[in-house]
């Protein structure tokens, strides 16, 4: 068995706080993502998992054991490398052996898990290569065997698939996932791309600025997420975040165009506060479309700016300020107050036209604009049935 | 048209009746690349004379037979190729010579294990007052090695620490080597080491090695050219060194005095007269090791030398 815990975990380079106080508890056999953006301090932490950097407080527990302390090879793991690390002057066979050799097994047995680690990762017959007469995926196979073939208890995974070029990398993808299933050991990965992590790990460790953001599956972290960090990091393009006010009956963006009606109490807001409002580009819905919708808002006016045809959607900016089409170059404020949809291709929206937008209130997200912290999730069960008038809400109140 | 003024040549008739190095410059002003190659050829023939006629010399010296040493001019007068087995036979020669390649062995052995440790620190660890300290190690190869030697004579006979006599061992020259000629290797080596990707030596780490064990199973083996460098220019740098090779001992070769010691020998080979052939066949054979060293080493040298100087 081998859970992987950090206690507290904190990593100082001089008066620089490259991982602040990080605690994690990893099941075994679980797949686990640390992401985050480049300098956040995810690869610091899994140094400290694997030993390579030693935390300046907190503990490490691997299994039953605590690594604090212990040298990297005296701690269960294998690891994979961004930049892959081949021994240059090592054929692959000496490469995939190196940590066999080391601890002695003998010959029968380190050419039995050597074939075995090769025929895993499909590198069958190129195990007398040199690193440099390799493909770049190939190497990344190389290293990859390389870890699996001492069976660890813990695999860690740094940003492995950044120098493949995108093709190999959804090929590679597929690859670990398959080799987490018949591995049975605990994975912990990590990547700055979140598509990566959402699509490979059991659950998501989002990470910024050396502070655990929210560790969660992946699609909580994506439908509920615990601040306006993990809410703007996972998904692609982000959460749309508007700044606004808690009226008597509900919120109103800065600019007065935006209003979704709800009973503030309910969430523990008052009138005067003032929440950030999230929501995701597809819970965006032209008012055409808001039959479709369970929980729709009332129709919100709003001036397409810029389409942006993906092939299997568009993502529409559409400005809500009462501004002339014509205006090209936006303010701050502005780029505040712009919202991005998400239609589907066979839509005839164009560019620099009036449309009325609604949103999925099941979908809408509140925000502390200061912490940042989530409030809500979602208010399709709150007073303010979206027919209601403004008056009528008052009225429940 | 005689009397132009401005060729300040009066009596030239024209173009047509150049000489034929007014015609070579001629054509190397249309095609300077005659003039580059003409100047390869000197420069080089230069520095090969220089280089080799020393040696050349020396061959002349040797192959003259001893009764006709008088005579020799540029060209040997005579030939007797059996002074080279006199080196030999006249006196222990090959003992210098074993005692030399000992030490110069040894001493790199010593120079390339602690300067592999000390590369390593250097050139792949931050720590507070790194650079001064790798400053005072470079200071140590600027000392004149004659400032060390009274201390070291004192000690090595016993007059500081009663009991510890190395004079006329091994330990005395060896000692004063490697302290002396550590520096370079360390140096050497820093340069190399901290080119290695650091990814490389966590993956040996990962893998299972110690720190320890990936300089010796990752680090060196990649800095091959940078190893066999320092090595060799040790090597050579023992195995050329006088001051403490001719000092630190007795020159008797069962004292373990080295070439140095040898060639003076030879110098009172005969019973009465300078045995010029013998002294010049003795240096000819003590160069060898040296020369052959150098010819199978000098790719790494070369790429070990120009990798070192790109980096820093």
């Amino acid at each position: 068995m081998a859970r992987v815990n950090l206690e507290g975990v904190t990593k100082r380079y001089g008066d620089v706080t490259a991982v602040d106080d990080m605690n994690l508890d990893i099941e075994h056999g679980e797949f686990i993502t640390l992401v985050g953006p480049s300098g956040c301090g995810k690869s610091t932490t899994m140094e400290t998992i694997a030993g390579l950097t030693k935390p300046t407080g907190g503990t490490v527990t691997i299994g039953d054991l605590d690594v604090t302390t212990l040298p990297p090879k005296d701690r269960g793991i294998a690891m994979v490398f961004q930049n892959i690390a081949l021994f240059p002057h090592m054929d692959v066979y000496d490469n995939i052996s190196f940590g066999l050799r080391l601890r002695n097994y003998s010959k029968e047995e380190i050419d039995r898990r050597v074939e075995d680690a090769a025929d895993k990762v499909q590198l069958v017959g190129m195990l007398d290569r040199m690193p440099d007469e390799m493909s770049g995926g190939q190497r990344q196979r190389v290293a990859i065997a390389r870890a699996i073939v001492r069976e660890p208890d813990v695999f860690l995974m740094d940003e492995p698939l950044a120098n493949l070029d995108a093709k190999l990398r959804v090929h590679m993808r597929t690859v670990l996932q398959r080799l987490h299933k018949e591995m049975d050991t605990t994975i912990i990965y990590v990547t700055h791309d979140q598509a990566e992590a959402m699509t490979m790990s059991d659950r998501i460790a989002v990470i910024d600025a050396g502070e655990l953001q929210q560790i969660a599956p992946p699609l909580t972290c994506y439908n509920e997420p615990a601040n306006l960090f993990v809410a703007g990091f996972i998904g692609s393009p982000s959460m749309n975040t508007l700044a606004g006010e808690v009226t008597d009956t509900g919120w109103v963006s800065q600019n007065g165009n935006i209003q979704i009606d709800f009973d503030p109490a309910e969430l523990g807001l008052s009138p005067g506060d003032r929440p950030t409002m999230g929501v995701r580009p597809e819970d965006v819905y032209t008012s055409e479309k808001a039959d479709t919708v369970t929980h729709p808002t009332q129709s919100l006016p709003a001036t397409t700016d810029v389409l942006e045809p993906m092939g299997d959607e568009i993502f529409v900016y559409l400005l809500t300020d009462d501004i002339g089409a014509e205006k090209m170059a936006l303010s701050e404020a502005e780029q505040e107050n712009q919202l991005l949809m998400s239609v589907s291709p066979d839509s005839t929206i164009e560019e620099d036209q009036r449309v009325d937008v609604v949103l999925d209130r099941s979908k809408i997200h509140f925000f502390d604009a200061k912490s940042g912290e989530a409030i809500a999730h979602g208010i399709e069960d709150l007073a303010g049935v979206e027919s209601a008038s403004t008056a009528e809400a008052e009225g429940d109140d | 048209m005689a009397g132009e003024p401005e060729s300040g040549r009066p009596d030239d008739t024209g173009e047509l009746t150049r000489g034929p190095f007014e015609r070579w410059v001629a054509k190397s002003i249309k095609n300077p690349e005659r003039a580059y190659r003409a100047m390869f050829y000197v420069v080089t023939i230069f520095f090969l004379f220089t280089t080799l006629f020393p040696f050349y010399w020396l061959l002349a010296l040797a192959v003259t037979p001893e009764d006709a040493l008088y005579e020799v001019g540029l060209l040997p007068a005579g030939f007797d190729p059996t002074v080279f087995v006199d080196v030999f036979t006249k006196i222990p020669f090959h003992v210098y010579m074993f005692n030399s390649i000992v030490l110069a062995v040894t001493t790199t052995a010593i120079v390339l294990v602690l300067a592999s440790l000390a590369g390593y620190v250097f050139g792949r660890l931050d720590f507070p007052g790194k650079s001064v300290l790798m400053l005072a190690i470079l200071a140590i190869s600027y000392f004149p090695p004659a400032a060390f030697f009274l201390p070291l004579w004192q000690l090595f006979n016993g007059n500081v620490i009663t009991g510890l006599e190395l004079y006329n061992t091994p330990g005395a020259m060896i000692l004063p080597f490697s302290s002396l000629f550590m520096p370079l290797s360390i140096f050497i080596l820093t340069t190399f080491f901290g080119q290695i990707p650091d990814g490389l030596e966590d993956a040996a780490r990962v893998e299972g090695t110690t720190r320890l064990g990936a300089l010796f199973r990752v680090i060196m083996p990649l800095s091959a050219p940078g190893v066999a460098t320092a090595g060799v220019l040790t090597f050579i740098a023992v195995y050329n060194e006088f001051f403490f090779s001719y000092l630190m001992n007795n020159g008797e070769p069962s004292n373990w005095a080295p070439i140095v010691a040898g060639i003076l020998q030879l110098q009172r080979a005969g019973q009465f007269q300078i045995t010029y052939s013998v002294m010049a066949a003795g240096s000819i054979i003590a160069v060898l090791p040296v020369a052959i060293l150098v010819v199978i080493a000098q790719e790494k040298i070369v790429s070990g030398l120009t990798a070192g100087a790109l980096k820093e």
